[in-house]
Formats: structure tokens, sequence, C-alpha cells
């Protein structure tokens, strides 16, 4: 179970995270979404430890992980996996080299025997033979299937996937988005999904929580987020130009 | 109209003071910052293992790929060094003192600074723009997420391979420019090839090898942990890789030229 409590977070002068509060149950999938620049990615950064907050804590399986050593922190985020928004794999290592990284970097186990994990996981993505191949020589798509089979090569406990269908055609979105119920389904993890992308959102959801000026502003299931009534939900999941967002944006941009 | 340049003269004292201000912190925080990048790279040296085949393929791209580059930059330094030496010797009568000359500016000051200048261009601009781009396309992110220490896995390896290649870089830097001062002196000058090896090898002290030696250790540390720290702090896409390559060049450079300067004065009273 992961808990969000309070996260506050400034950059210099700006406060992108304004007290978020989040509890997610093992085994859930819980889509994350709001605009672009809203701060999803950094608080899914947070849930790794990779930036610390400048308040609040986040507790994982009851344990807080900015309190904890070093070596334990290493330890709780082997227990995660995260799929980053360009994938960020490797350039200077092969598809064999990326997948299995934890498991070189961080068990004793033999060469052959990791081969043989990072060809089971690449097959559950749906990729056999491109072990050998270099980042630089695949497609958008192969990439994000690539950082999904590092991510999972590890068999964590939970699943961070940051805008996993962002950037794909529509096909390859949703070959992603299959994967992660696949994923759901298989391996029994907690999941948590940042997107902007409504129809990944609400086909992989147990439920939706709506990031807006640093705050969750709402959470419910699928459904109750599409009847909600409130209007800065519903004019972001409808997409439309007009609304509370827009205007409030206007109203700042407004010259002096 | 008083008022009004009054308050121009005010805002442009206030921004003036601003940007000296930012500048100052700016300074501050890349002297911090490189400070404990250092600290963290020894204390992760002496204390976990140490990735050895990462090491050695750096001291390839360091060390090896650095040569051709410092062979011809201290050839032609020997042979300019001769000329020059000859040129200003020749009013006193003293060309015989070419030789002597020539090494022990070599061995004490010009090879180790001119290698690292060759290095910090070559090898600091590649370590800025190569872990510039890893941190702009949260490659480092990355590391951290498969619960990798970045400073480990990328630090440590271009720190040890630095430490140790421009050492030996500057063994050859002084072999070679001593060579170029060989072939000006010798078919130029109208040296005898037997007085200039003799002079030059009497000239110089083991302590005139060794201060050289020593500062070319010190400056392949001050490369690779300046390199790596703008890498490490880059972002804001292809511009800021930019912008981190040109700092870690300039910066390595600055730094180099002081610590050699204040080196020299080391060596020079103790």
């Amino acid at each position: 179970m992961i808990e969000i409590k309070g996260i506050h977070k400034w950059f210099g002068a700006l406060h992108v995270l304004r007290g978020v509060d989040l509890t997610i149950q093992d085994g859930e999938t819980l889509v994350i979404i709001g605009r672009s620049g809203c701060g999803k990615s950094v608080l899914l950064k947070h849930i790794m430890a990779i930036l610390e907050p400048d308040e609040g804590d986040i507790l994982i399986d009851g344990q807080s992980i900015f309190a904890m050593a070093p070596e334990d922190q290493d330890l709780c985020r082997l227990q995660l996996g995260m799929l980053f928004q360009g994938a960020a794999l490797f350039d200077s290592l092969t598809v064999r080299e990326n997948v299995g990284f934890s498991l070189l970097e961080h068990t004793k186990l033999s060469e052959e025997s990791v081969a043989q994990k990072v060809r089971e996981k690449l097959r559950l993505v749906g990729l056999s033979g491109i072990e050998e191949l270099m980042p630089a020589s695949l497609s958008g798509g192969m990439k994000k299937r690539v950082g999904l089979a590092r991510a999972i090569c590890n068999e964590p406990k939970s699943i961070l996937y940051d805008e996993p269908t962002t950037g794909l055609d529509p096909i390859n979105a949703d070959v992603i988005n299959d994967l992660i119920l696949r994923m759901q389904k298989q391996l029994k993890v907690l999941s948590v999904v940042v997107t902007h992308d409504m129809t990944s959102a609400y086909k992989v959801a147990d439920r939706i929580a709506m990031l807006y000026q640093g705050k969750i502003i709402a959470i419910g299931t699928p459904e109750e987020i599409k009847h909600s009534k409130d209007p800065i939900v519903q004019q972001f999941i409808t997409g439309s130009a007009h609304g509370p967002i827009t205007d409030h944006l206007e109203k700042e941009t407004e010259p002096l | 109209m008083t008022q009004w340049k009054d308050l121009k003269r005010t805002v442009s004292i206030r921004s003036w003071l601003f940007d000296f201000g930012t500048g100052c912190l700016d300074i501050f925080r890349g002297a911090g910052g490189i400070a404990l990048l250092f600290q963290e790279a020894c204390v992760l040296l002496s204390g976990k293992k140490i990735r050895w085949k990462a090491t050695l393929d750096q001291m390839n791209k360091i060390g090896v790929q650095s040569l051709p580059l410092v062979f011809l930059t201290a050839f032609f330094t020997g042979m300019v060094l001769a000329l020059q030496s000859a040129y200003q010797l020749r009013l006193f009568s003293a060309e015989q003192f070419t030789s002597d000359l020539i090494s022990v500016s070599l061995c004490r000051e010009l090879g180790p600074v001119l290698t690292s200048m060759v290095v910090a261009g070559r090898v600091g601009a590649s370590i800025a723009a190569e872990l510039g781009t890893m941190k702009v396309t949260e490659q480092i992110d990355a590391l951290k997420a498969l619960a990798m220490n970045p400073v480990q896995y990328l630090v440590v390896p271009r720190f040890i391979a630095a430490l140790f290649m421009l050492f030996i870089l500057t063994i050859y830097a002084d072999v070679i420019g001593m060579f170029g001062g060989y072939l000006i002196a010798v078919f130029k000058l109208g040296m005898g090839s037997h007085v200039y090896i003799q002079r030059g090898f009497k000239a110089l002290v083991i302590k005139d090898v060794v201060t050289g030696l020593v500062k070319a250790f010190f400056f392949g540390g001050i490369i690779s942990i300046v390199g790596c720290y703008f890498g490490f702090t880059a972002r804001g896409g292809a511009e800021g890789v930019g912008r981190a390559t040109t700092l870690a060049v300039v910066v390595s450079l600055i730094m180099v030229i002081a610590s050699d300067a204040l080196f020299s004065a080391i060596f020079y009273f103790f």
C-alpha cells in the first residue's frame, strides 16, 4: 500500500504540489489525470524518492521512504518499477542489458539466467529477438515496451507509469493499455498511472484522481469521474477549450 | 522628469545588484556542488565495489583516444620552445642551455598544463555532454529508480580513469615534447644529438618530474569532477546540454590554471 500524506513541493518560487493526499491499495490501479505541467510526474518521482518533498511524507507498506537509510531506500525502490515518459533507456546499453539492469547489478544470477529472464519479460510485452539491439534503433512504441519490460524485470510489487501512451499512435497506445491491464491481471501489482489521455484512463483505472493546482480535487471510479458535477473535472475530461481552467489561466496572464 | 530619472537610476541599480547577487550565488552553489560531488566520489571510491570494466572503458576514451591530440600538441610545443629559447639564449651565447630549458619547463609546467587543457577541451566537454543528455532524458532518474547510485555508476569510473590517464598522458607529453625540441635543436640549431640528450637529462632532477606528475594527477580529478557536475546539473533540453558543456570546459580550464598557480607556489616554497 502507498500512502501519500500532505506532500508540498516548491521549485524556486513555483509551488507545484500544495498538499497532496492519496492512498493506493495493493492490487489497485489508480490513474492520476491533470493538465501538462501540473505536477503529476513530480508526484511519481516523489513516490520513487527520486525527489524529496519540502513538506509531507510517503509511506510504502507503512514505512516512510524518506526516513529510510539509503540502502533500505534502494531495497524499497527494487519493490517498485517505473516506466518513464520517454522510456529513459540507457543509450550505451543493449536492450538485454537495459531490461536486465537491476538483476545484473543487484543479484548474483548468472548472465545466462538473466538473459533467460530478459527474454521472458520481453515476450510478455510482445517483443522478441531484439535483445542485442541498441535503444537508438527502436521505435517510440518499442522503447516504451522495453521500458515496461525493464520496470517489471525485477517482479516489483508496484508499477508507476509516467504518461505511458503519450506520443504514441492510437494503436500502439492501446497496445500499452492492454499491457498495463495484463500486468495487473498476471502480476497482481499496485499500479499508479499518470496520464492526460482519457481513453487510456477509462480503460485501465480502478479509480481516477484529478490533480489541479497542486491538489487532488476529485477522486472516484471512472463512472463517478465521468458524471462529476465539478466544472473543472468536466472541462478536463471533455477536453473543452472554454471553462474554469482556461478562464483562470486567462486571468493570470492578463496584462497588468 | 527628475523623478523619472531618479526612478530609472534606482531600478537599474537594483537590477544590477540583483544580477550581481544571483551571479555570486551561482558561483558559490557551483563551488559547493563540485566540492560535494568530489567528496561523494572519494567516499564511494574507498567504500563500495568499483566497476572496473566501465573504468577501463573510460580509460580508453579519456586516455588512449586523447593520445593523438596530446602527441601533436606536445610535439609542436617542444619544437616552438626550442626555437624561441634558442632565439633568446643566442643573445648570451648560451644556446647549449636550450635542452636544459626544454626538459625542465616541459616536465615542471608545460607537460601537465598543456595535456590538461587538451583533455579538458576534449574529455571534459564529452563527459558534460554525455551526462547532461542522460539528465535531460531522465536516464539519471532511471538509474536512481533502479536502485543505482548515479555517482557510483557514472562519476567514479570517470574519476579514476581521468586521474590515472592524465598522469600517463603527461609522461607521454614530456617525452614527445623533448623529442620535438630534439629535432629542432639537432637538425636546425646544429646541436649535437648526444649533447642534447645528456644536458636534458642532467638538468632534470626527480623533483621536477614528480611535481609535474602530481599536478597532472590532480588536474585529472578536476576535469572529471567538473565535467560530471555540469552534466548532472544540466536542464532544459539541447540548449541546457550545450550550456553545461561550455561551462564544464571553461570552469575546468580556469580551475586547472588556478590550481597550477597554487601548486607552483607550494612546490616553489617547500
